[in-house]
């Protein structure tokens, strides 16, 4: 016993010791990413250019407030996260710089990155309303102004006001209609709601398919995951609804998982690589894939599965407005008493 | 009688390592505690007006139902265990210990994976009986739900300070009121669960704070709470101020439910001792009243460990497996992170609970306060104070090279070592409480003796204290090891790169609603913690 933990103790110093040492040459990754598909990308970009990547994975938010709090001594190359909201938050907490080059200005749309270049979007999802096959006439559907019509009272089902992506969605349509026509609209939709916000997104296109509500609004790659799942009765729910791309006056919500390199970044350079890496053609196709998103690169086309559920116009705004609105949006969920 | 005085005292080393560790544990939390007086933004006004009766309200409730009835099933438990004897009573006794090893987050995705539409139940019935039932029955996701995950998963708290509390008591109390007539349930409630209050009261209270505490339960469930605040307002709004105004906030409501069943239980004191400790002898239960005793124990076990269990290997048979060598990878650095770290903490717990010893009443209790701080404080909130500190630290490393001229670069930040603090922080208090219980059964005669032969304190310590604490030290060691491997914010927010563990892992899966990549995982970790489970009680009782 006593060697064991001898050894135990001595094992753990070499693990942290280890890590803290210094290889010749490598980028240091802060992702809240991590799906598989994820790790053989990483290595192709290793057998590429030789650079290792050291991956530090965790929740998006307290991987921001870890870069703040380590200011200049971060260890931080790249910044991966999810949400153009958050992106924009980082930048706002000065752990980003910003970074010019002609292929990432190639390979990521204007409307997909931050204005000044502080961050880029890599793969791109929609927030949509999802709708019962048997019991919804997508024609009526429309834009994100019909869900407060009286038609759907007691029909919808969304999740907390907690989570980031609703906050963004309501940020969108403040840049779009103003202040007091989102606060409306959010209470419209509260007023609409079929129960109290619970649950993930999963588990409200799983309350549309048991007969809860008629319409869930929800983002694209949760279906892609429901169709896939290892579990045939959530496979059967994703058959019994449909996707709706909201048009109406303003078109579909779109939101990005993107990258920003660190202000502070100790290897700089190949951040940048791999941030170029990550947007090219080879590694796009995959990268979005592995999480059923649309890749940004206009190059590289859509997986067959998402080109199946079709076209759709995206609001006309960039991105960074849904971080400059977030706070907004927050405090207009709480005063409508969406929980 | 001052040379006596004397021995007592304890050597200054002692008390100086001791003294710096508690300045160590405190550092981090004071980091937090500082921006108390840090004006309040927007933030705190907007929170308070729309916010908080809410946060209020659902806390409070949660604690209070979860504490009450984790009291109620844990002690009635540990009664029936203690009192009575069935078939499957040995295994019991330890196999309602088990629920501990599922943590309740992963409790939580099981069950509703369980009760929801896609779930086997409901499927069972829709596509086998063709009977569809409103989802109204089947729903989890509130205040209800969310106790039971609480109940079900935390109880054996209660259940295992009770037990042990049962255990020392003295079976002649529970004899002479048999003799006098009184029925089973009458002793209960007239005699033994006033003389257990105050196990009863110590174990609800360390499940209420995991619930004060709990962050994956609530943000699967969406309610909203004090924790699920302090995460908002700090990585959400970036507003610290706020959020360690909630922080302290959610750690008077503690105090305020603690305090108000001191007052309910008033100045009454019951204890009762005797030289002459006897087991209490186990009456055989027969016919119905065994029935009943087997179903409602078999029933806990079955609700708190074998379902999960059983639906964690289903989907991890849907699944197809996972890759058996990484899980096996992630399993070996969790137990060897939790094991180092384990070790460490004891270690430190040792000494001051040996300086508590040797110190007056009053600064024992101030050190046994102390160390139980971290437990009872958000883990990201302690993670944060820790980065802080790491990185105070680092600045003052790089102030002193730049001092002496020398260009090391090293950076503590990004290190296990971090991890490993952050960890003593938040579980110093569970160790020391386990070493005290154990200086608690010695009693200091030997020890004094061992000082009157004119030994000194290290020596005394090392050849009469430490291999009578064994028990207390393997205890408190599993204890410590549980609690870590199922950790997740300090891990998830310290860890340096490239580091998993299993329930970091298992965590990533089930956030992603890939549940069922999680199960494998899920499966591997509660397999590890039952094992712990099984040697804690199986070492005390070869011991006894």
């Amino acid at each position: 016993m006593r060697k064991l933990i001898i050894v135990t103790i001595l094992f753990s110093l070499v693990v942290g010791l280890g890590t803290a040492s210094l290889a010749a040459e490598e980028v240091n990754l802060y992702t809240n990413r991590h799906y598989d598909t994820d790790e053989e990308i990483l290595e192709n970009f290793t057998e590429e250019t030789g650079i290792e990547v050291n991956v530090l994975k965790g929740d998006s938010d307290q991987l921001i407030e870890r870069m703040a709090r380590e200011g200049e001594n971060s260890a931080a190359d790249l910044l991966i996260t999810a949400d153009a909201g958050r992106l924009h938050r980082a930048r706002e907490r000065g752990i980003l710089q910003v970074v010019k080059t002609e292929t990432l200005k190639q390979n990521v749309p204007e409307n997909l990155k931050d204005e000044d270049n502080y961050w880029f979007g890599l793969t791109m999802r929609a927030r949509v309303i999802v709708y019962a096959d048997d019991r919804v006439d997508p024609a009526e559907l429309g834009g994100y102004e019909n869900l407060t019509a009286d038609q759907w009272q007691g029909k919808i089902v969304v999740r907390s006001s907690e989570n980031i992506y609703n906050q963004s969605l309501l940020a969108s349509l403040i840049s779009i209609h103003g202040e007091d026509w989102a606060r409306d609209w959010a209470a419209g939709v509260v007023d609409n709601m079929a129960r109290k916000p619970q649950g993930n997104d999963r588990a409200q296109a799983t309350a549309v398919a048991a007969g809860e509500a008629d319409l869930a609004i929800m983002n694209t790659y949760y279906l892609g995951k429901m169709i896939n799942s290892d579990n045939p009765a959530e496979v059967e729910v994703a058959e019994n609804v449909s996707i709706h791309f909201p048009d109406g006056e303003n078109g579909t919500h779109i939101n990005v998982s993107g990258a920003g390199v660190a202000r502070y970044a100790p290897n700089k350079e190949n951040a940048v690589k791999l941030l170029e890496y990550l947007s090219s053609e080879s590694a796009q196709e995959f990268f979005a894939a592995a999480n059923y998103e649309y890749p940004v690169n206009p190059e590289v086309e859509a997986s067959e599965m998402l080109q199946s559920w079709g076209n759709f116009e995206a609001q006309d705004i960039n991105l960074t407005e849904l971080g400059v609105h977030n706070e907004k949006a927050v405090r207009i969920f709480n005063i409508v008493g969406w929980q | 009688m001052k040379f006596l005085k004397n021995l007592k005292k304890g050597s200054p080393g002692w008390f100086l390592a001791a003294a710096v560790i508690i300045i160590l544990l405190l550092v981090p939390t004071l980091n937090i505690i500082i921006n108390l007086t840090e004006e309040a933004g927007d933030n705190w006004e907007h929170v308070k007006e729309y916010l908080l009766l809410n946060y209020f309200h659902n806390s409070l409730i949660l604690v209070l139902a979860a504490g009450a009835i984790t009291a109620i099933l844990g002690a009635s438990l540990a009664w029936i265990i203690a009192a009575y004897d069935f078939p499957g009573r040995d295994f019991l006794s330890w196999g309602l210990i088990l629920p501990l090893a599922v943590p309740p987050y992963i409790g939580a995705y099981v069950y509703q994976g369980i009760f929801n539409f896609t779930g086997p139940l409901q499927t069972f019935l829709r596509n086998q009986l063709g009977i569809s039932v409103s989802q109204k029955f089947f729903n989890l996701m509130n205040l209800r739900g969310a106790i039971f995950i609480y109940t079900i998963f935390l109880f054996p708290y209660v259940f295992l300070m009770t037990k042990a509390f049962l255990a020392k008591q003295s079976a002649s109390l529970l004899e002479s009121a048999r003799l006098l007539g009184k029925s089973d349930s009458k002793i209960f409630l007239k005699i033994i669960l006033p003389l257990a209050r105050g196990a009863v009261v110590a174990g609800s209270s360390l499940v209420m704070m995991e619930v004060l505490n709990d962050y994956g339960v609530v943000k699967y469930f969406g309610i909203s709470t004090f924790t699920t605040a302090i995460f908002k307002s700090w990585f959400g709004m970036g507003d610290l101020a706020t959020s360690v105004r909630l922080a302290v906030m959610a750690m008077l409501v503690i105090f305020v439910v603690l305090f108000l069943e001191k007052l309910l239980r008033g100045g009454r004191k019951y204890s009762y001792s005797t030289s002459n400790i006897r087991p209490i002898s186990r009456r055989k239960l027969k016919g119905k009243s065994k029935v009943l005793a087997q179903i409602f124990s078999y029933g806990v076990f079955l609700l708190g460990f074998l379902l999960p269990v059983l639906q964690l290997s289903y989907w991890s048979i849907l699944s197809r497996g996972g890759e058996l060598v990484e899980i096996l990878s992630f399993a070996l650095k969790s137990f060897l992170t939790g094991g180092g770290a384990a070790v460490m903490i004891l270690v430190g717990a040792v000494i001051v609970a040996t300086t508590a010893r040797m110190s007056s009443n009053l600064i024992s209790n101030l050190l046994a306060r102390i160390t139980i701080l971290g437990y009872s404080i958000p883990g990201a909130v302690i993670a944060v104070g820790v980065l802080i500190f790491s990185l105070q630290l680092d600045s003052l490393w790089q102030s002193l090279q730049g001092f002496v001229g020398l260009e090391l670069n090293f950076i503590l930040t990004n290190t296990l070592a971090v991890l490993f603090f952050a960890y003593a922080v938040r579980f110093m208090g569970i160790a020391f409480n386990s070493v005290n219980s154990g200086y608690d059964k010695i009693g200091e005669s030997y020890f004094e003796a061992a000082r009157t032969l004119g030994k000194g304190v290290t020596v005394s310590f090392l050849k009469v204290d430490l291999p009578l604490l064994k028990p207390a030290l393997m205890s408190g060691f599993l204890l410590v090891f549980i609690e870590i491997m199922k950790e997740l914010p300090l891990t998830m927010i310290l860890r340096p790169f490239n580091f998993d563990t299993l329930a970091t892992k298992a965590f990533e899966y089930a956030s992603d609603e890939m549940i069922y990549r999680a199960a494998d995982l899920s499966l591997v970790l509660i397999i590890f913690l039952a094992a712990a489970v099984y040697l804690i009680t199986h070492q005390k009782r070869r011991k006894n």
